[in-house]
């Protein structure tokens, strides 16, 4: 016995060290597992009061450039409920958005119904390995894990941890945590990444040799995997590499949103996800 | 100052210098849209700058609160602190190799420029950064599928966040010689 304390009095320093690196590894590790980073996350209270305190700074030097991007978003606005006013739905068979209607001679197929939270962006990463946005609503809000974000000008990401006045939100630029199923202007679909270097490039990488793309295209998001909104601008194509051995193409994307300067994003309630997940549950568990 | 006091003091100007300000500064090294990103981590600092004879188990203990407040406002779970315990464990045996006599028998001081000379000092401040920004961008990227990238951003960092550790310590200094007078 005296020997073994003689043993830990000697060494103390070494234990000590080990022990507080497996303390952070483990730390580390859990966070990698899809719950665990609630115990240090910048939703968690000390930091988000912090943070909130320099953003208040902060948010009134920035109000010109805030202005405008309220405007331009408000003139987008505009512009859809003149397009929807004008849809003549007996005409057209297919009808993008939602409309509630209560007139029952026309047909309309309500498969979607979104509301729209805004939220005020309080802490912003572009440069880590995954980037998490940390906006100013959380559950009182109604903000809930899973629900999908999006800024005026394109997809944002998906939110990953809530708090009860917070939220992170884990943006598209991210390493494998998720993918975006996209849609090129002929219908060709298929998922996209980040390089995981630039906060302005995405890649779609293995594209088939037939699907026609060139330089300037939009892409959109799709309805498939469930989790973010149809018809949501992501990026515009930058570059188009092709691969010689395969004949497959290597997209390269501009994202729409500007992760650098992002101020004011919607969160998206999907209500009739839930309805969703239900049909599609039972055939995702067989194997 | 009461020495307490003062590294207490040195805590929080290192914490908010870090989160606030170098935080929010991401730039392009080789301004070509292929660069890497980078931030400068100044809060190594606080480490490095305790007094000579503080014992390795306090400075374990300090480490691993810095790194933890810093993983909390960057959310990096421990990444932060798994490399500053790695810092502070070694910086005794550094300031050993370095120093002419026993860091224990110099009483009152801390490592500057001016109780250690400016290679000593350079020397101890660069090696241990390095080795920090190493096995913290390496936890980082969490492999080594892309060293090229990765090296390259250890180097950039690690410049950068010397640059800026010099910054500070040539401003901390010069209040000292003038408060002396």
């Amino acid at each position: 016995m005296r020997n073994f304390i003689l043993i830990i009095r000697r060494f103390f320093n070494l234990i000590l060290f080990a022990l507080l690196e497996i303390v952070s590894i483990v730390l580390i590790a859990r966070s990698r597992t899809i719950q665990g980073d609630d115990i240090i996350s910048s939703s968690n209270a000390v930091a988000g009061i912090v943070y909130k305190k320099k953003t208040d700074l902060f948010y009134y030097m920035n109000l010109g450039s805030m202005n405008d991007s309220l405007l331009s978003e408000n003139m987008r606005l505009r512009k859809i409920v003149d397009a929807l006013h004008s849809v003549d739905t007996l005409k057209d068979f297919t009808v993008q958005r939602a409309l509630p209607t209560k007139d029952t001679s026309v047909h309309v197929v309500q498969y979607a119904s979104y509301v729209y939270r805004t939220a005020r962006v309080i802490d912003n990463q572009v440069d880590n390995v995954n980037n998490y946005i940390t906006i100013n609503r959380g559950l009182k809000d109604g903000i809930a894990k899973g629900m999908s974000v999006i800024s005026g000008n394109g997809l944002v990401g998906r939110v990953e941890y809530v708090s009860q006045h917070f939220a992170s939100v884990l943006s598209i630029l991210n390493t494998n945590k998720y993918q975006v199923s996209a849609r090129l202007k002929d219908g060709t679909f298929k998922s996209t990444n980040w390089d995981n270097e630039r906060p302005d490039v995405l890649v779609m990488k293995e594209m088939p040799a037939e699907a026609k793309v060139k330089k300037g295209d939009s892409v959109f998001t799709t309805s498939y995997g469930n989790t973010f909104p149809p018809d949501v601008l992501i990026g515009t194509v930058t570059s188009v590499e092709i691969n010689k051995k395969s004949g497959r193409q290597q997209i390269m994307l501009k994202p729409a949103t500007n992760f650098r300067n992002l101020q004011y994003v919607y969160v998206l309630d999907n209500q009739m996800e839930v309805e969703r997940k239900q049909l599609t549950e039972p055939s995702n568990k067989k194997p | 100052m009461n020495v307490y006091l003062k590294n207490i003091f040195r805590f929080c100007i290192l914490l908010m210098l870090q989160v606030i300000v170098l935080n929010k500064i991401t730039l392009h090294w080789f301004t070509s849209p292929s660069g890497a990103l980078f931030n400068p981590l100044i809060y190594p600092l606080f480490i490095l700058l305790l007094p000579f004879e503080t014992p390795v188990w306090v400075l374990l203990i300090l480490g691993f609160l810095m790194g933890l407040a810093v993983d909390s406002f960057m959310n990096t779970a421990g990444m932060h602190a798994a490399a500053l315990i790695l810092l502070a464990y070694l910086r005794t045996n550094v300031l050993n190799a370095l120093l002419p006599r026993n860091p224990t028998e110099y009483v009152n001081m801390e490592p500057s420029v001016k109780n250690m000379g400016w290679s000593p000092f350079l020397v101890f401040c660069g090696f241990l950064l390095l080795l920090h920004h190493i096995v913290f961008f390496s936890l980082e990227s969490w492999g080594f599928n892309s060293i090229g990238a990765l090296m390259l951003k250890i180097a950039t960092s690690f410049i950068t966040s010397m640059v800026f550790i010099l910054i500070y310590v040539l401003l901390f200094t010069r209040q000292h010689v003038a408060k002396s007078h």
